[in-house]
């Protein structure tokens, strides 16, 4: 009921900034490049050295820094609505731990004495997938066995629990497992985008490019959610196939970017509640605004990342949880603000 | 138009594993206001679940509308059968206008906005409901009595024929009530709607029903016109409490009177 025009208005700060994020980042690093130069650079009026850096070395990394930001944020936002809790987020259920368990198996499956993988290193993110489906299925499974009260309360709690249960066997593995292998999977695990090439470019963006027009034609179903189930069963939502979709999305989003980028957390929960805050939860274009604000948030996390201490790059992953778990841990004190 | 608004055969349910209908058997008019009442624990509830499909019967065939429950797909199923459930929650921050709207799902375009036809729908529900007013206000600034007519025009948004309300009456007050009620059959006289409400206060379902279906423990005790189900001997014996059915000067209607346990 909100008209559209405002709503698109209020896009434009998150995307404003965005902008300026994504020049300061191809600008920035070994060799410091002013905007100007990054702009002509990138409309390919730039000196050769220029284009070779942006074009080359950063923008597949600043490109990657936002579709896996965006794709984290969605799979949060998805997240929240069909367990109506808030407090959801790939990382929270167990699904970011679970693609890492699946990547992990398949690096020390499909991995010689040479340190070279004997498959297609493409079958990456189908391992993420995997992994993230069967951690994410337990969770969902064990709350639907669950019969006492406050569904979406115990999918939370199942899905730390089995969060915990899948960084103990990435641990497992990581000790276990080959050992030249550790200490790539290590700066993988914490997450990192500094690996970036055009080819992850492509693989983001395709599985995006897929979801986002699904995601516009289940806008309403998306916003009927947030009724307790009966209401929106009532109303003519087909609960049950609407909620496995949608968690099935989450599911492949959260793989897609953590195959890629590694495990960034906390950008599944951060994103959609500030999106909530600065655009309104009920307005149109809430996802895009959800998305762009998760691209923003790997895309600084990133720029921090390798800024703050070089020539060491410190993990993404860490920047993106130190502001994401007190977040949590706010929302967790506060409670549900649902009325009844 | 079929016959019966809704018809139950042999159906029973339970809740892990605790059996709250017994195999009933019931055809409810269609065109009418149906009063389920009963004691608390009788199945009423459980019975108007059921038929919205919102619980699974273990046993026993139901049909909406003149087909099988499950041969409905449930937007279209929702543009037949409206219901407003018991405890319904939505988020604090929505607006009443926003929370309206949400009852045109079934009827909206998957990519367009809401077209003239939801527009229009939900401008009648807030004004019927008396909610206009309130509609750019969030649903955590409303009082209780507001916050129920705010469900109510949410459901009647919907625009189905055939609606059904579990205890509409809660958190209202004795005059929102009767205007809730008077509103009610206003929608079954002008507009043909049926409806089917779970109703606590006997002398509501007396006033305003056209046919009663009295539950107790999971089964129908008595099933019919009003005046031939509430009975003196009915209520006394489902309920376990003394009464009179009194008529009363000006009144259409008898009213009851109870009083205590079994003490005359």
């Amino acid at each position: 009921m909100t008209p559209a025009v405002p709503s698109a208005v209020r896009l434009a700060p998150v995307l404003g900034l965005l902008v300026l994020a994504t020049i300061a980042a191809i600008g920035i690093g070994s060799s410091f490049m002013p905007p100007e130069r990054v702009v002509s650079a990138l409309m390919g009026q730039g000196v050769r050295m220029d284009e070779v850096i942006v074009w080359k070395l950063r923008l597949p990394r600043v490109i990657l820094a936002v579709l896996a930001g965006a794709a984290l944020a969605l799979a949060g936002a998805l997240l929240q609505r069909v367990v109506r809790n808030p407090m959801a987020s790939p990382s929270v259920l167990g699904i970011s731990d679970g693609a890492a368990v699946g990547i992990l198996l398949f690096l020390w499956l499909f991995s010689d004495e040479g340190n070279n993988l004997t498959v297609s290193v493409h079958w990456q993110p189908l391992a993420a997938i995997l992994g993230a489906s069967i951690f994410g299925g337990l969770v969902m499974l064990l709350a639907l066995a669950d019969r006492g009260g406050n569904r979406s309360l115990k999918i939370i709690l199942y899905g730390i629990a089995l969060a915990a249960l899948a960084k103990a066997v990435v641990t497992l593995l990581i000790i276990l497992g080959p050992v030249y292998r550790a200490s790539q999977a290590l700066t993988w695990l914490t997450g990192s985008v500094g690996a970036a090439h055009w080819d992850d470019v492509l693989t983001m963006a395709l599985g995006l490019a897929i979801a986002a027009p699904f995601l516009a034609s289940q806008r309403l179903v998306l916003r009927q959610l947030v009724l307790d189930p009966e209401s929106a069963a009532t109303t003519g939502v087909p609960l049950e196939r609407a909620q496995f979709i949608l968690l099935a999305t989450a599911v492949a989003l959260t793989a897609l970017a953590t195959a890629h980028v590694g495990a960034i957390g906390f950008v599944g929960l951060v994103a959609p509640h500030i999106a909530r805050v600065v655009h309104g939860q009920f307005r149109s274009f809430y996802l895009l605004s959800t998305a762009l604000t998760g691209s923003l948030i790997v895309l600084s996390a990133d720029l921090l990342a390798r800024t703050i201490a070089p020539p060491l790059e410190l993990p993404t992953g860490a920047l993106t949880a130190l502001v994401g778990a007190p977040l949590f841990l706010y929302l967790l004190i506060k409670g549900r603000r649902y009325h009844a | 138009m079929p016959e019966f608004m809704a018809s139950l055969s042999g159906v029973t349910a339970a809740y892990d594993g605790t059996p709250a209908l017994g195999g009933i058997s019931l055809d409810l008019p269609d065109n009418r206001i149906v009063a389920f009442c009963g004691p608390n624990g009788s199945g009423k509830s459980t019975a108007l679940r059921v038929m919205r499909g919102l619980h699974k019967v273990e046993s026993g065939e139901i049909a909406v509308a003149g087909r099988a429950l499950a041969d409905w797909s449930p937007k279209e199923l929702a543009r037949q059968v409206a219901m407003l459930s018991q405890s319904p929650q939505a988020p604090s921050d929505l607006t009443v206008e926003d929370l309206v709207m949400m009852g045109r799902f079934a009827h909206r375009g998957r990519f367009s906005g809401p077209s003239a036809e939801d527009v229009a729908a939900c401008g009648t529900a807030l004004r019927i409901t008396e909610m206009t007013e309130l509609k750019h206000r969030s649903i955590a600034q409303l009082s209780g009595g507001q916050l129920q007519r705010a469900w109510v025009a949410m459901t009647l948004a919907q625009n189905a024929p055939r609606i059904f309300l579990d205890e509409p009456t809660n958190h209202l007050d004795v005059a929102h009530a009767f205007e809730l009620l008077d509103l009610i059959r206003h929608l079954n006289r002008a507009e043909n709607r049926s409806f089917v409400i779970v109703l606590h206060d006997l002398n509501m379902a007396m006033r305003y029903a056209d046919h009663v279906v009295l539950f107790k423990q999971g089964e129908v005790a008595a099933s019919g016109p009003t005046q031939d189900v509430l009975t003196e001997d009915a209520v006394s014996s489902v309920f376990g409490i003394s009464c009179r059915i009194l008529p009363l000067e000006g009144l259409e209607r008898p009213v009851i009177v109870s009083w205590g346990k079994n003490k005359a």
